[in-house]
C-alpha cells in the first residue's frame, strides 16, 4: 500500500513544500516539515481513504506535524526572516493582466496576514480545495473557513483596489 | 420582491462556485438587479486570481534535490520491506498514467453514473442465457461479439444486429493470454470492455455507461480500462502483423 501512494507523493512535493513555506516561512524548516510529513503519510498509508483527495490528506498530516512542532518548541517566532525568502514571489502566466509589481504587493500583503488566514488562502485559492476539504485539513468548521477566507480576501481587495 | 441581504461569505461562496443551485439562483437574480452586488462578487473573483498568481506554479516546483531524494529513499525503503510481492507497480505499464490514479478514477466514474464490473460470477452466469436483455452488459456475451473479437483488426468497426462494435486494441497479458479492448454500442447504452480468449472470447472487464446515446464516454472510463490492462501486465498493443498472427493462434484450452 505505501508503494501505491509513493509516486503520487513525490508528485505532490512541490505543493507540499509551498504549503509548508506558508506555514513556517523558513525554507529549511519547510523541508524538514515536508520530509517528516511524507514519512508519516507513508507509514499510515492504510488510513487514507481511497477515492478521497490524497493531497488534502497529506496537507492535513503536514499541518498537524507543524502544530506539534510549535507545541514542542513553543516558538511562534520564525527562525529566519521572511525577507530572506526570495522563492515565493512569482508570475503565474496570467502575466499580461497582472503586473509583477502588483503581484509582489499581493505577496507582501499575504505575508503580513495571520497564519490562519494565509493557510486558508493557499488551500482554497491556490490548491483549489473545496471549503469542506479545507475545513478538514484545518480541523475547523466550514463556517470558520468561510469567515477567515472572506475576511482575508476582502482586505486584499481593498488594499489593491487602487492598483 | 423580498430584499435579501447577502453576506460576504455568501457572495464569496458564489464566486467560488460553492453555493447550491437554489442559493446561487438567488444571488444571480440579485446580481442582475444590483450592480453593487455584482461588484462585490467581482472583487472575490479578482482576489482569488491575484492570490493564485502571486503563488505561481513556478515557485512551487522548486523542490530541493536533497528533499526529493530523502522522500524517495523513504519510499524505496518501504517498498523493499514490502518484499517481492510488489503488486501493481509493473514497470511495463502501457500508459503514462500512474498506478495511483486508479482509485480516484474509480470513484469518479462511479459518481458520473458509470458502472464498472470486474467480471467473474456475474458475467459468467449470464453467458449461458443467450437471450440478451436491454442491459448493454448482457450483449457482451453475444456470439456476434465473440466472432467480431476473433476476426476484426483493431480500429475496425462492424454493425451488429443489436448495435455496433469497434475493436480498439489487442494485448498480450503477463500470463500469456490474448486480450482485446473494445467498445460496444447498443440502443441500451455503450460499454468499454476487455475480453480475453480462452476456449472462446470472454469479457473480463466492462465499463457500461448509462447514457443511451452512447456518444459520451467520460475520459475516466478510458483510465479505468487502462488501469485494468496495466494491472494484468499488458505491454504495448500488438500492431499489424503481430496482431494478425496473434489472432490466428489456436485458442488456449485451459
Amino acid at each position: 500500500m505505501p508503494a501505491a501512494i509513493g509516486q503520487e507523493l513525490v508528485g505532490l512535493l512541490p505543493r507540499l513544500r509551498r504549503f509548508a513555506l506558508v506555514l513556517c516561512r523558513s525554507p529549511s524548516l519547510a523541508d524538514d516539515l515536508v520530509q517528516s510529513a511524507c514519512e508519516r503519510a507513508l507509514a499510515g498509508a492504510d488510513s487514507w481513504t481511497p477515492g478521497t483527495r490524497l493531497d488534502a490528506w497529506v496537507f492535513r498530516i503536514l499541518r498537524n506535524q507543524w502544530i506539534d512542532h510549535l507545541r514542542r518548541s513553543r516558538t511562534e517566532g520564525m527562525s529566519e526572516d521572511i525577507t530572506e525568502r526570495p522563492d515565493i514571489v512569482g508570475d503565474a502566466g496570467e502575466g499580461p493582466i497582472l503586473s509583477k509589481l502588483l503581484l509582489a504587493e499581493v505577496q507582501q500583503f499575504i505575508d503580513t496576514m495571520p497564519a490562519e488566514q494565509r493557510e486558508v488562502l493557499l488551500l482554497v485559492c491556490v490548491e483549489d480545495l473545496a471549503y469542506r476539504e479545507a475545513a478538514e485539513v484545518l480541523g475547523v468548521p466550514i463556517g470558520t473557513v468561510m469567515s477567515r477566507l472572506a475576511r482575508a480576501r476582502k482586505r486584499l481587495a481593498e488594499m489593491t483596489a487602487a492598483a | 420582491m423580498a430584499q435579501f441581504h447577502f453576506s460576504d461569505e455568501i457572495l464569496m461562496a458564489f464566486a467560488d462556485g460553492e453555493l447550491d443551485e437554489q442559493m446561487a439562483g438567488r444571488v444571480e437574480q440579485a446580481m442582475a438587479n444590483d450592480p453593487a452586488i455584482a461588484r462585490r462578487i467581482a472583487e472575490f473573483l479578482r482576489s482569488r486570481r491575484l492570490i493564485r498568481s502571486a503563488y505561481a506554479r513556478s515557485t512551487a516546483s522548486d523542490v530541493p534535490p536533497a528533499l526529493r531524494a530523502a522522500v524517495q529513499a523513504q519510499i524505496d525503503r518501504l517498498e523493499a520491506q514490502a518484499g517481492p510481492q510488489a503488486p501493481s507497480g509493473d514497470p511495463i505499464s502501457r500508459s503514462a498514467s500512474p498506478a495511483g490514479r486508479w482509485r480516484p478514477a474509480l470513484a469518479l466514474a462511479a459518481g458520473i453514473g458509470a458502472l464498472a464490473l470486474a467480471t467473474g460470477g456475474y458475467l459468467a452466469g449470464r453467458q449461458g442465457l443467450g437471450t440478451p436483455s436491454a442491459d448493454p452488459i448482457a450483449y457482451l456475451a453475444a456470439p456476434e461479439v465473440s466472432r467480431a473479437l476473433g476476426s476484426n483488426l483493431s480500429g475496425q468497426e462492424q454493425d451488429l444486429p443489436f448495435g455496433r462494435i469497434r475493436v480498439i486494441s489487442t494485448y498480450r497479458m503477463a500470463d500469456g493470454s490474448l486480450c482485446r479492448e473494445f467498445k460496444l454500442e447498443t440502443s441500451a447504452g455503450a460499454s468499454n470492455a476487455v475480453a480475453c480468449r480462452g476456449r472462446d472470447w470472454k469479457t473480463t472487464f466492462a465499463l457500461a455507461s448509462a447514457d443511451a446515446s452512447g456518444s459520451y464516454v467520460p475520459s475516466d472510463g478510458a483510465d479505468l480500462v487502462d488501469s485494468y490492462l496495466q494491472k494484468g501486465g499488458a505491454g504495448q498493443p500488438l500492431l499489424d502483423a503481430a496482431e494478425v498472427q496473434a489472432l490466428r493462434e489456436p485458442p488456449r484450452l485451459r
